[in-house]
């Protein structure tokens, strides 16, 4: 499908450690597409190399072979430098265990990022603002993490990925540590961003019921991709 | 025995730290050896001795002590009269000579004050000298000997040795600044053994009285300004308290010492006169200066377990949960503290002994007329005692936090 | 050869001190405006570790506060041998003495040597000159129950025309007080010993004298007593004293002196027949210079040892400078502690957020920020810590304590000071803890920047 634009391109990549005398594979001949707009789910067992993807898809790391293109650019030849300020700009991280700066307020941790960036304080304070309505905090906004409950911190953690209007958005076991309950408010909060913002989300998950929100899942199993158009085909193999 | 091994792994679990700690504590450790061996020494110089104590005769009344050699040989006696009079068991008396290597320039580098003596009294009189055995004590007699037969030898300690760039066998010429226009050509013909006279000189006494004498001949029967006043200081070796008292009793009652009049006190009692003038330093080195370090380093262990104990919080927890009791986690925490503390502190006081008394030969310190201050033997235990009590201060707190870790903290986390 | 240069102590130059710190203040702004991670996260996060920022800060504030009491004393010291030269005298010693105890001066040649060219005139035609003989007399301190408890050097000035001494040393008596008479002695109410006895010496008349204000106390101290006033008596050298003046003399050596005529002093000490020293006042440093050539070079009679008096004091501050350095190393060693102190606290603060380290990193801060970030939270525990320090060691200003000031080449002079705390040594006190903080924190910092942030979140 190439109508949509990809958000992500990865392209043949190789991905290795060497350990001593050893050399670890850890990804194999990868090539991935995620069109803009779509809403991909990422499984996997632990060792599978998730974190060395999401790395790569993050500008954390650099391929050992290959290309990863995101929102249009090499991400994978970019200095360093670059790659910090693209990052702020362009990838909204949602993580499992929230990571909050327990120091800071709800306001000020949806804030961070955007002190990286040359807005005027009146800016910021609008997007800021606007961030913590979507996701129904701004009631809140003065309580640090240690006073709000789970489902709450992690709607911080939302806000804080997308209050720079980022091009892709990933969600790294956003439900991990949530009950049930929680659990799909929050995926019913991506959802529902991801439609009226036209967001491209990429999930990782366990939880095959979260993977039932993807319009796509593709597996990772021993460093290669394999992909099913179904996402239903996954809970019966899940 | 296994709980010591727990001790020890916990200290390897973060080894940067338990290095900072340790490096801490021996550098503060290091001053604070440094300070209270000065303050040592001088307490041990200003202490009163009951037994074999060194006396001093002095002019009574003013600074510097001035007296006419005719006061030497009754002195010398303790001013015994009758027979059964009191007297000192040994003397030696000193007069001091300024002089100058160089007298059209009058550097500072070329200043000596040597006292004059009689050279056997440097084996039998003088502090750490009449102490001397084997080889040093050799040389000296040799140096002594050597003095004895020709008058001009002289001896000069290390340290003055190499201020004025000279070395055993040169020949100098000290131009008298004290004794004006009279001149002492001097031979070298040794040194004494490192310690308290590096920064000394000694000559012979029947040198500079024979030069005054000449000096007399030389014009016209008229003596030397300076001979009525040459005699500066006797010293007298008394064997206890009582027959100092009696001693003190003659010398100030006898008819002979009238213009100028002169005391006998001991030896310790004449340095601690002399520090008075320290008095306010002396109790700012002791009361203020090292209390504020021990407690800085009582700071420094804190903090250091303070942190290690806080990060440990969920194990120390686990212990309890598997049957530890809460004093064994006490003794856990303070046996580590303990550890570093005295390990560190018998280190460094190791080190410190080593490197200022072998390598640097003494701390130059410029208190009185001490030249420099060693590390005594006792050092070490200071060390041992200041690591282990510092230790011991600075965990009692989180010892005791560790000592009230609960166990339900284990399990509010990991729902 | 002389040099008129004011001590200067084992600090860095004064001068620079304040744009030292200035340019300080500037970098750590620069750099907090630069990392962008704002300042509030570090102060909230030392707030919540508040034990441990407080172990940290007061090892800081024991470092500064002790280096600031240590400097004080140096530069009360200082500040003493440095007041007590005037600028137009110059001081007549004989030949080779190093110290006014060891010159002798012979009577004949006093009166040549003040009408030396250069030396002023009084009004009434006078030379401006002194004429002094300097004892150091040790007076045993008797206990209550008559034995000796130690002895004290008491410095004895005696003076031909006290009043003249005066004028040339600028020094003025306080109100109520004088300058000694002619004869120098006055007939007082025999004293009379417990028993009933007459004292010793009861029937000669007292010796009048003038007393420095560090002498009024030391002597006051002594007898238990507040310090000496106009009329109070006390015993030296088997005669009894009366005073009748107390010197202005705050600042100088003068002050622990005691003044009295040299007609009647000096023979009680066998100094009958000489001066130590005389003392002229020229017109200024300069003038003081030329005298000074003058006497040493051109005059016959005898051989003299002439040098300005600032001179003079300025070679007595010779154990000031050995002190310094003492202290300068007693305080690096001790910093050297602290630093370590604080390394452990900032090693620890990252290891406990290396969350919050990946959290920025991924939010894209750069490496650098995430250093600054946590190298500015160390200094400004040290900020904090020697600011405390500085105010505690301020304390000790004006605080009095004796002590020896010495040329290292013989007798020294016993002296009263008072701690001096000099905007000089509260800059190095903040210098220093910015110093240990920088050092301290910049190692744990460098750690933080090496994580890699989705490893230590996951």
């Amino acid at each position: 499908m190439e109508a949509a634009k990809s958000i992500v391109r990865i392209r043949g990549v190789h991905k290795y450690f060497t350990r001593g005398s050893e050399q670890v594979d850890v990804l194999k001949d990868l090539s991935l597409d995620v069109p803009e707009g779509e809403f991909l789910g990422l499984m996997g067992p632990s060792g599978s190399g998730k974190t060395t993807l999401l790395n790569l898809i993050a500008g954390l790391d650099r391929p050992s072979e290959g290309e990863v293109w995101v929102g249009g650019q090499l991400i994978s030849r970019m200095s360093e430098g670059r790659l910090a300020r693209w990052r702020t700009r362009h990838i909204g991280f949602v993580f499992q265990f929230y990571h909050l700066l327990p120091v800071l307020t709800a306001y000020e941790n949806v804030e961070l990022p955007l002190l990286l960036l040359p807005l005027s304080g009146a800016e910021r304070k609008r997007q800021v603002l606007t961030a913590l309505e979507l996701v129904g905090l701004e009631n809140r906004m003065r309580h640090r993490p240690g006073q709000l409950s789970g489902g709450q911190q992690q709607r911080v953690g939302i806000a804080r990925a997308i209050v720079t209007d980022p091009t892709l958005i990933v969600a790294d076991e956003p439900t991990g540590d949530l009950d049930a309950k929680s659990a799909e408010e929050i995926l019913d909060l991506l959802g529902e961003l991801r439609r009226s913002l036209e967001k491209t989300i990429l999930l990782v998950t366990h939880d095959a019921r979260a993977a039932r929100r993807a319009d796509r899942v593709v597996h990772l199993e021993k460093g290669q991709l394999v992909e099913n158009e179904d996402a239903d085909e996954d809970v019966r193999m899940a | 025995m296994k709980f010591c091994l727990l001790i020890v792994k916990n200290l390897r679990r973060n080894v940067l730290r338990t290095l900072l700690t340790a490096l801490g504590t021996m550098v503060l450790v290091f001053v604070v050896t440094l300070v209270w061996s000065i303050l040592f020494f001088l307490d041990e110089v200003t202490r009163e001795k009951s037994h074999n104590l060194k006396a001093i005769v002095t002019e009574r009344w003013q600074i510097p002590s001035q007296m006419p050699f005719a006061y030497a040989q009754t002195l010398c006696e303790g001013a015994a009269r009758q027979p059964g009079d009191a007297r000192p068991t040994d003397s030696a008396t000193w007069q001091f000579f300024a002089g100058t290597l160089d007298p059209a320039k009058r550097a500072a580098e070329d200043f000596i004050v040597a006292f004059a003596m009689e050279p056997r009294k440097l084996a039998t009189m003088m502090d750490e000298l009449e102490d001397l055995k084997g080889a040093q004590a050799a040389e000296l007699q040799d140096n002594i000997h050597r003095m004895e037969l020709q008058k001009s030898a002289i001896l000069m300690g290390r340290d003055r040795l190499a201020k004025i760039n000279k070395r055993v066998g040169d020949t100098i010429t000290l131009h008298g600044i004290n004794y004006r226009d009279i001149n002492l050509e001097c031979e070298i013909v040794g040194s004494f053994p490192p310690g308290r006279y590096d920064a000394n000189t000694v000559i012979n006494r029947d040198y500079l009285n024979d030069a005054l004498d000449d000096y007399a001949r030389k014009h016209n029967g008229k003596q030397h300004a300076m001979t009525s006043k040459t005699l500066n200081l006797v010293w007298l070796k008394i064997p206890d308290k009582e027959t100092f008292s009696k001693i003190a009793q003659q010398i100030t009652t006898s008819p002979l010492y009238a213009s100028p009049a002169v005391k006998c006190e001991t030896l310790s009692s004449g340095v601690t006169s002399f520090l008075e003038s320290y008095r306010d330093l002396l109790w700012g080195m002791r009361w203020v200066l090292c209390p504020a370090i021990l407690v800085t380093l009582s700071l420094v262990i804190s903090n250091a377990i303070s942190i290690s104990v806080r990060e440990r919080r969920m194990e120390l927890a686990v212990l309890k949960v598997l049957g530890f009791r809460p004093f064994q986690l006490l003794l856990l925490v303070l046996g580590e503290a303990l550890l570093i503390g005295v390990a560190s502190g018998l280190i460094s006081a190791l080190a410190t002994w080593y490197v200022v008394n072998e390598v640097m030969g003494g701390m130059k310190f410029p208190i009185a007329f001490f030249p420099s201050f060693f590390i005594p033997a006792n050092a070490i235990g200071w060390g041992l005692g200041i690591g282990a009590l510092t230790a011991l201060i600075g965990s009692a707190m989180p010892a005791w936090s560790a000592r009230t870790v609960q166990v339900s903290d284990v399990f509010s986390k990991v729902t | 050869m002389f040099a008129d240069q004011p001590l200067a102590l084992a600090l860095p130059p004064g001068s620079r001190l304040p744009l030292a710190l200035a340019v300080a203040a500037l970098l750590v702004a620069a750099l907090a405006v630069a990392g962008s991670i704002p300042i509030g996260y570090n102060v909230r996060n030392l707030i919540v570790r508040w034990r441990t920022t407080l172990l940290t800060a007061l090892a800081f504030t024991l470092v500064v506060g002790l280096m600031t009491v240590m400097l004080a004393f140096v530069a009360g010291m200082n500040h003493l041998t440095e007041q007590s030269g005037q600028p137009g005298n110059v001081i007549v010693l004989s030949d080779g003495a190093t110290d006014e105890l060891f010159s002798n001066l012979n009577f004949v040649d006093a009166g040549d040597i003040e009408r030396q060219g250069g030396v002023l005139r009084d009004a009434a035609g006078q030379p401006l000159a002194s004429r002094e003989v300097y004892i150091v007399v040790t007076q045993p301190v008797i206990g209550p129950s008559g034995e000796t408890l130690r002895r004290r050097f008491s410095q004895v000035r005696g003076l031909d025309d006290p009043a003249m001494a005066g004028a040339v040393h600028g020094l003025e008596l306080f109100p109520g007080g004088a300058w000694f008479s002619q004869a120098g002695v006055e007939t007082l109410p025999p004293k009379e010993n417990p028993a009933g006895t007459p004292a010793e010496g009861a029937d000669r008349p007292a010796i009048q004298a003038v007393l420095g204000e560090g002498a009024a106390q030391q002597l006051g101290a002594e007898l238990g007593k507040p310090p000496l006033v106009v009329g109070d008596t006390f015993e030296l050298g088997m005669r009894r004293w009366v005073v009748v003046g107390i010197m202005q003399s705050t600042g100088s050596t003068f002050g622990s002196e005691i003044w009295a005529k040299r007609g009647v002093v000096a023979p009680l000490f066998g100094k009958a027949d000489i001066y130590t020293s005389i003392v002229l006042r020229t017109a200024g440093a300069d003038a003081a210079r030329a005298v000074s050539t003058d006497l040493n070079d051109h005059f016959k009679k005898a051989a003299l040892a002439a040098q300005p008096e600032t001179q003079y004091f300025s070679k007595l501050g010779e154990t000031n400078r050995q002190f310094a350095v003492t202290i300068a190393f007693v305080t690096i060693v001790m910093s050297i502690g602290g630093v370590f102190g604080v390394m452990n606290t900032m090693f620890a603060a990252v290891s406990q957020r290396t969350k919050d380290i990946g959290v920025l990193r991924i939010l894209g801060f750069a490496r650098w920020q995430i250093v600054i970030s946590f190298f500015l939270e160390s200094l400004f525990i040290a900020v904090i810590g020697g600011a405390v320090g500085c105010a505690v060691g301020y304390l000790a200003d004006g605080v009095q304590a004796t002590s020896m000031v010495s040329s290292g080449q013989g007798s020294g002079k016993t002296i009263t000071l008072e701690l001096l705390v000099t905007n000089q040594i509260l800059m190095t006190g903040m210098l220093l803890a910015l110093g240990m903080g920088a050092l301290g924190g910049l190692i744990p910092a460098l750690a933080a920047m090496r994580l890699r942030p989705l490893e230590s979140m996951r």
